[in-house]
């Protein structure tokens, strides 16, 4: 039998008796993000681990949540006390989680990272409001036209800059079981983004007046739904029921010619041709031609917890996150759908060094150009108004549409009924 | 000490009335306390406004559309699946070659997860890929393709189709216990008496089986109206409220447009209505059968 040393018998005697304590001495964080697919919770994972070895102090873990459920869950969730320490954001859902006293201002934090990193101005302003900032800027999105330039090539068709041309490009794209724009109608925030979309390119981005006052049943606005059902004839029969999948399912299946979406790319290269030179961005038509607006977000990160160690463990993995060399394999969890809000992130090589963004980067600069003229209803010309995060919540851009699409509404009485919706969810 | 006579009962069946307390009455009580309110948010307090949300819930067009959308529900469901779990419990009552794995896989449909179901569905009925559609159009029944999901009426009646589909099963074998009760004898007497398959279905088989279909229509009913995940999954109440039954209309409510108080005050009343037909079906179901 071996014999073993005192010394190294109280050696481990006393590992084992500080194991626990560095274990108890580890800050442990919950991540709750939105961004469900499995080869996004891949990416965050990989990012997440290389975090946890580089901090043995800290170790946080992700759940994904549903885009869906998340405005529903996250209040319960807080009130019951076993809410996120950190959560994913979109501007209207900051004003929710601040009504309930889930949230205090980083407005300091967000200060002392955009020295260093320099953000955006409009993904800060987004979550500036109340006297403080709600939440940490972390990537944009903004919505494209997408098409096949052979298949517009093929039907004579040029892209479309603007409705009338664009209505015209959808008819002559629908034949032959084709259908020519892939529009929803569903009342979901797929719909909201894309009837804004429309909205924003017809004069009709501004929902309130400067006073706080509601602007939404106005000329432009109705003008702007009257177009758009009027494209929705050229759009699958069960459009009414899509979100972002079936849209994307449409494009990849060349069922549908042209779809409204963030990006394709990545369904585009997996699920069909995958040809780049084939994959065509363009911005969304105006009424007019003259400027061409979009739906953007800038997705954020709330730092929920009232624990101070944990604040300070979530800003630690913030600063991590934001790094140049980590930032843009966060990005290219989804490439072609997420874009920098940094200055440095930007140009940074862990982001165009992606063998994705590499193929497709003709589009991704598309989209980034694209995502310069972006707007969020109810976030518009520089003002913040919370109250949007009902109407927002509600889907009432999309209950809109359907009183025309589905109910047969005049759109004039449509949109005045929508007005008073808004009236009675902000009251 | 010794427990009189008389309290021992109660002292046995006490534990059991104070768990049900505990896990029913009190959230009912709760509920109540919420609606009488005027809580917004999840988490957050309310002041006392009596029956404010009562009075706004009932005339508000919304909550009787969901109601009566909730009970056409409960009625289409209740007859589809009555008609093909009865069918089904019927062919499996027989004695053919691989009767014993039908009435195993029958289950199938029931064991499957809703989700799993909703995505299964929703991909046949899709116009872009989904097979519904091309074997329709094959078969002349339309011209083109049909949008399930895209009108309230037929969004409405594909739900109550898969709905229907999903949990026959579960009634089928219910029936197919029922079933197997009737004494083969009398079956054997009929025969003998010249009573064709009709008679004998309808003067033993559907006798025999009113009970267990009596049971069935309370536990259905009770069932079906509270059936909220594979509505919320496949349509979330819409196209255009075409589909918003009142457990997806207590959610909108609460968690969607953030009134709690309100939904609570919509959840008593669908809860009064089903304790109502509870009350009303059992006394039913008690009675004589000669009596009903």
């Amino acid at each position: 039998m071996t014999r073993i040393r005192k010394p190294h018998l109280l050696a481990g005697a006393a590992l084992t008796a500080l194991m626990p304590l560095s274990a108890a001495a580890q800050t442990e964080l919950t991540l709750w993000h939105m961004e469900q697919p499995p080869h996004r919770v891949e990416r965050v994972q990989t990012l997440l681990d290389e975090f946890n070895e580089s901090h043995p102090d800290i170790v946080v873990k992700q759940e994904p949540q549903n885009w869906g459920e998340v405005y529903a869950k996250a209040p319960a969730a807080l009130a019951a006390g076993v809410g996120p320490d950190m959560l994913f954001a979109i501007p209207d859902f900051t004003p929710i989680l601040k009504s309930v006293g889930a949230l205090t201002s980083v407005q300091d934090f967000v200060e002392e990272l955009d020295g260093e990193h320099d953000f955006i101005d409009s993904a800060v302003e987004a979550y500036s409001y109340d006297d403080g900032i709600w939440a940490v800027p972390l990537y944009n999105m903004s919505m494209n036209l997408w098409y096949r330039p052979s298949v517009l090539d093929a039907a004579g068709v040029a892209v479309p800059t603007t409705w009338e041309e664009w209505a015209a490009a959808a008819e002559t794209l629908t034949a032959d079981g084709a259908y020519g724009m892939g529009l929803p109608a569903n009342k979901q925030l797929y719909t909201d983004q894309t009837v804004y979309s429309v909205m924003a390119n017809g004069g009709a981005s501004e929902i309130y007046n400067e006073d706080g006052t509601l602007r939404f049943d106005n000329p432009e606005t109705v003008e702007a739904y009257t177009f758009y059902n009027d494209m929705l004839q050229f759009s699958p029969p069960d459009a009414p029921s899509w979100t972002w999948g079936e849209a994307e399912a449409c494009f990849a299946s060349a069922s549908c010619g042209m779809i409204l979406q963030f990006s394709v790319i990545s369904t585009y290269d997996t699920q069909a041709e995958g040809d780049a030179a084939d994959l065509g961005v363009a911005a969304i038509p105006s009424k007019d031609s003259e400027g061409h607006n979009t739906i953007a977000y800038a997705n954020a990160v709330m730092l929920l917890s009232q624990d101070e160690e944990k604040m300070e463990a979530s800003k630690t993995f913030v600063r991590w996150l934001l790094q140049p060399e980590n930032y843009g394999r966060f990005l290219n969890m989804e490439p072609g759908l997420f874009m920098p809000v940094t200055a440095d992130g930007a140009k940074a090589d862990s982001f165009w060094s992606d063998p994705m963004v590499e193929k497709y980067k003709p589009q991704i600069e598309t989209v980034i150009e694209n995502s310069q003229n972006g707007m969020l209803f109810g976030f518009t010309s520089g003002r913040v108004f919370p109250a949007i995060a009902a109407i927002s919540a509600q889907n009432v851009l999309a209950e809109t549409l359907q009183a025309i699409a589905i109910n047969g509404k005049d759109p004039a009485e449509a949109v005045a009924a929508g007005q008073a919706r808004m009236m009675d969810l902000t009251d | 000490m010794k427990l009189p006579r008389t309290l021992l009962p109660y002292a046995f069946i006490g534990p059991a009335i104070l768990f049900l307390a505990a896990l029913l009455v009190w959230p009912l009580v709760q509920a109540v306390v919420l609606s009488l309110q005027d809580v917004r948010s999840v988490g957050t307090t309310g002041k006392w406004v009596g029956l404010d949300n009562y009075r706004e819930v009932l005339t508000d067009g919304t909550f009787w559309s969901s109601t009566w959308l909730s009970l056409v529900w409960v009625v289409t469901n209740a007859v589809l699946q009555t008609v093909l779990a009865l069918l089904a419990a019927l062919a499996l009552n027989q004695n053919f070659p691989g009767v014993r794995i039908a009435r195993t896989w029958i289950v199938l449909t029931w064991i499957i997860p809703t989700v799993v179901v909703v995505m299964i569905w929703r991909w046949l009925f899709s116009t872009s890929g989904g097979i519904v559609n091309p074997l329709l159009i094959q078969a002349g029944i339309i011209d083109r393709p049909v949008g399930f999901f895209a009108r309230p009426n037929t969004a409405f009646a594909t739900l109550v189709f898969i709905n229907s589909w999903r949990w026959f099963p579960f009634i089928t074998l219910m029936m197919l216990a029922g079933l197997t009760r009737i004494p083969g004898d009398l079956y054997e007497a009929a025969r003998i008496d010249g009573a064709g398959p009709w008679k004998r279905f309808s003067r033993i088989t559907w006798p025999l089986l009113a009970p267990t279909l009596g049971v069935l229509l309370v536990i259905g009913t009770l069932l079906s109206f509270n059936v909220f995940d594979i509505i919320w999954l496949m349509t979330s109440g819409g196209p255009a409220g075409g589909t918003r039954t009142l457990p997806v209309l207590i959610y909108e409510t609460a968690f969607k447009s953030y009134r709690m108080s309100e939904a609570a005050a919509v959840a008593v009343l669908a809860t009064l209505f089903l304790m109502g037909f509870a009350v009303v079906a059992t006394r039913w179901l008690a009675r004589p059968p000669e009596a009903r």
